[in-house]
């Protein structure tokens, strides 16, 4: 596999950072019309290589080989001008700028007199949105739209500059299972005509499907070189966290207990048309469905968030009625947002005034904080959740993705609150973060709370939840136990037409 | 204690204290016990306004309104007084009262009518000096009450009230900002609203708290100002607020809200009074004065944002292997 001449070349990278050597003597070699898996935990150097092929950095030494011939990048436009585009995880587009801005940002088309030319943007925008087959309008502002239609904008960008070189970082991780699947099609279809991609993912099932060739690193250094072996995906995950991470999903059985929660009938002018389900104690319900179907907005329902226009909610017995968010976190519900970055976390706060956000009322006498208390449970959540000790000092925007999150879900292990709605909690954490995830789900369960798990990753919903709900445009349209579905019916129930099948639905 | 001296307070320090070195050095004046006391006075007034602008600004709000505010309420304070024969007594607490009214309709306005605090206090900065100037047809009053000055802007044992009155304000200001719970919430709003939202803050109430503090606060300036010439005017509190955001960005306060502390605001406050008074000293005229205001600001703002190109900068001038840092084993 490893025949012709690379069309990018690492030779010895490395990149040290005060205190960490980020980049240890890297060699990598990305071929023309290959798809190149780059794995590892997060820290383990994989950004800092996005980072030096993008040209927002220099390494300290080491070469960097274009066709064969050492080139220097030593800037962002100097990597544009070679034909190197990068999805960055964290989105670069501009929300308030409509798609087809977004798409040729930098770069917009000019008429004669330096005016930019709206019709040519546009008209451009469109044949890349349809090459993808997105359905976008290129006129549409781009942050009404939602976070994985966003994610393919900024695909489209790297399209529109008919780049010889795309560099994706986690481009799945807000997508649906649909719009994985496209985005695949796309990628294959661009390898085929030459374009070198190199693909950095957390969802190991997805390399396994798309990727040719696979470079594994670990603290900085390449543990395992392109195309040794057939890729699999255990091999993978053992080279990765360099030993045997045991069960991949360490669920446990809860014996659930009364009905907490019980929805009849919840509509929104959100999206949520009929969504009727009850939640035990100590139970986990996954609300499975695509992008789009609904999941997140039923979360926003039973929330507070967003009014409902038909339905009741049951609480122990009781009927509710959120007219906010203070009234469900007031009643015992909680809920860790999808995007942690924009509404989760305080990032001009330490780990410690994070964990204790949701809970002021309860550390406070007489409106003075108990600081102590804070203190020590900060300390013992650090230590018992494995946070890196360093976000005891530091404000959380210094540490890892997975950390974030842990500390975003600590939060609400600190509080009072007995129903959790978790929105994608391992979006775009590596896998031992994951696993810790997942057992921090398992210790809420434990403790007697009950969880709401919304994921697109279907073998995560599937593994981790007691029972699931179908959702499809807005509908519960059955819910079953996990063990009786498999991941293609998820799959396929999102391509199925709701019809009468909601005898189920009251289970 | 820990968070009291936090490395927050560092950078304000050094710059007050290399200041203050700088204006010793260029004249003897600066350190004699009459211009110290005449320092705390002038830096008074400012940095107690700027306690609530700084808090405003914790929030992630802005208040362009005190100057206006000042005028308005030493107008209201001369009225009660020289007019109404309302006792001094009862006169102030309602004057603090007043204030935290303003404050309240500010941020009732901000908060729930989800207009942006530079909108609605640039409207106040307008209306409350329009206001005022419906007292009195206009004019200044002067001869409120002869206990005004002896009790707000007098001394005690040879120093100055309103250093006490800073010392005490200050105090609580820290005290609530790092102890309790509104100080939390303030910095959770002002660090991410959708986020305070989602852990039950109650968002809108906490930003109208502030906007109450500042009221509060601008009022205590506005009883000084009067006391100080015993009188009330509506030209009183010219670009006041201006001066107290600048004590609050010189302070580290970030603009962006969350971040900040509200002792390095009275740093700030101190820096730029010291840097007026050793301007005075040396006899410059005003108008350097306010060209060198403006260079502090920019040079307080500019080393915080570029803290990382200045350390490079330093180490490139003295290189890695000089004997600087070739220190120890």
């Amino acid at each position: 596999m490893t025949t012709g001449t690379p069309l990018w070349e690492f030779v010895d990278i490395s990149k040290a950072y005060p205190g960490v050597l980020a980049n240890d003597k890297v060699n990598i070699k990305l071929l023309p019309g290959s798809i190149h898996g780059l794995l590892g935990e997060n820290g383990c150097g994989k950004s800092t290589m996005i980072k030096t092929l993008s040209g927002v950095q220099q390494p300290d030494s080491g070469q960097i080989k274009h066709n064969g011939q050492p080139v220097l990048i030593n800037d962002p436009q100097v990597a544009r001008d070679f034909g190197i585009a990068t999805v960055f995880q964290e989105f670069s587009i501009v929300p308030t700028l409509s798609v087809g801005e977004n798409i040729f940002l930098g770069n917009l088309p000019r008429s004669r007199f330096g005016v930019i030319d709206w019709s040519k943007v546009n008209t451009e925008a469109a044949r890349v949105l349809a090459e993808m087959d997105v359905d976008v309008s290129p006129e549409v502002i781009t942050g009404s739209l939602s976070v994985g239609e966003q994610q393919l904008v900024e695909i489209a960008k790297a399209i529109a500059m008919d780049a010889r070189m795309i560099i994706l970082d986690e481009p799945t991780a807000a997508l649906g299972e649909d719009e994985i699947d496209r985005l695949h099609q796309l990628l294959r279809s661009m390898r085929s005509r030459g374009t070198g991609i190199l693909y950095v993912s957390h969802r190991l099932d997805e390399v396994e499907r798309i990727v040719d060739e696979v470079t594994i690193l670990r603290n900085g250094q390449v543990v395992r070189a392109s195309g040794e072996t057939e890729i699999n995906v255990t091999e993978i995950i053992s080279a990765m966290i360099g030993g045997d991470i045991g069960e991949h999903y360490p669920k446990e059985q809860n014996t659930a207990g009364d009905v907490v929660l019980e929805a009849v009938g919840l509509a929104t002018k959100h999206g949520v048309t009929d969504a009727s389900f009850t939640l035990k104690q100590g139970e986990v319900l996954g609300l499975g469905g695509v992008l789009g179907s609904g999941r997140t907005e039923i979360a926003r329902a039973l929330f507070g968030t967003d009014e409902l226009t038909a339905g009741q909610i049951t609480l122990k017995g009781k009927p509710v009625k959120f007219r906010g968010e203070i009234d469900a976190i007031r009643a015992g519900l909680a809920l860790v947002p999808e995007n942690r970055k924009y509404d989760g976390l305080f990032f001009n706060f330490r780990a410690g005034g994070n964990i204790t956000a949701a809970s002021l009322g309860g550390l406070s006498r007489f409106g003075i904080m108990n600081l102590k208390i804070e203190e020590q449970a900060t300390k013992d959540l650090i230590r018992d959740l494995e946070i890196s000790t360093q976000a005891e000092e530091k404000t959380v925007n210094f540490l890892s993705g997975g950390n974030q999150q842990k500390i975003v879900i600590a939060r609400w292990l600190f509080s009072d609150s007995d129903i959790l709605i978790l929105d994608e909690p391992t979006q775009g954490i590596d896998i031992g973060a994951k696993v810790a995830v997942y057992n921090l789900i398992n210790r809420l369960t434990l403790a007697g709370k009950s969880i709401i798990l919304i994921s697109s990753d279907h073998d995560e919903l599937l593994a981790m939840s007691d029972r699931i709900a179908v959702i499809q445009h807005g509908t519960i349209t059955r819910i079953v136990h996990a063990s009786e579905l498999t991941h293609s019916d998820l799959v396929r129930a999102s391509d199925e037409i709701p019809t009468s099948q909601t005898e189920e639905a009251f289970v | 204690m820990k968070r009291i001296f936090d490395t927050q307070l560092i950078g304000p320090f050094a710059a007050m204290v290399i200041v203050a070195l700088v204006v010793a050095l260029t004249t003897d004046r600066f350190l004699n016990p009459g211009n110290l006391s005449n320092l705390s006075l002038q830096v008074s007034i400012v940095a107690l306004i700027a306690i609530g602008s700084t808090i405003v600004i914790f929030a992630a709000g802005i208040d362009l309104s005190s100057g206006s505010m000042v005028a308005l309420l030493t107008m209201i304070l001369a009225q009660m007084l020289k007019f109404m024969s309302i006792p001094l007594m009862l006169a102030v607490p309602l004057i603090l009262l007043a204030g935290g009214l303003l404050g309240l309709f500010i941020g009732l306005i901000t908060a729930y009518g989800r207009i942006p605090s530079f909108i609605t206090t640039l409207a106040g900065l307008i209306a409350f000096r329009g206001l005022a100037l419906t007292f009195n047809n206009g004019s200044p009053i002067f001869s409120l009450d002869p206990a005004l000055e002896p009790i707000f802007y007098g001394k005690l044992l040879g120093i100055p009230l309103p250093l006490f009155y800073l010392i005490f304000f200050y105090g609580l200001a820290s005290f609530a900002m790092n102890y309790t719970k509104l100080g939390r919430e303030i910095y959770a709003v002002g660090g991410n609203p959708a986020a305070a939202v989602l852990t039950g803050i109650n968002v809108r109430k906490v930003q109208t708290t502030t906007f109450v503090i500042a009221g509060f606060m601008t009022a205590v300036g506005a009883i000084l100002m009067s006391a100080r010439l015993n009188s009330g005017s509506p030209n009183y509190g010219q670009t006041l607020e201006l001066q107290a955001i600048a004590a609050a960005v010189v302070g580290g306060a970030s603009l962006a809200g969350g971040r900040g502390n509200v002792l390095a605001t009275l740093m700030g406050a101190m820096t730029i009074v010291i840097v007026q008074n050793g301007l005075n000293l040396n006899a410059a005229p005003s108008s350097v004065q306010n060209i060198v205001l403006g260079l502090i600001i920019l040079l307080a703002v500019g080393i915080d944002m570029w803290r990382a190109e200045i350390s490079n900068l330093m180490g490139r001038l003295f290189g890695r292997s000089s004997s600087y840092t070739k220190k120890g084993p």
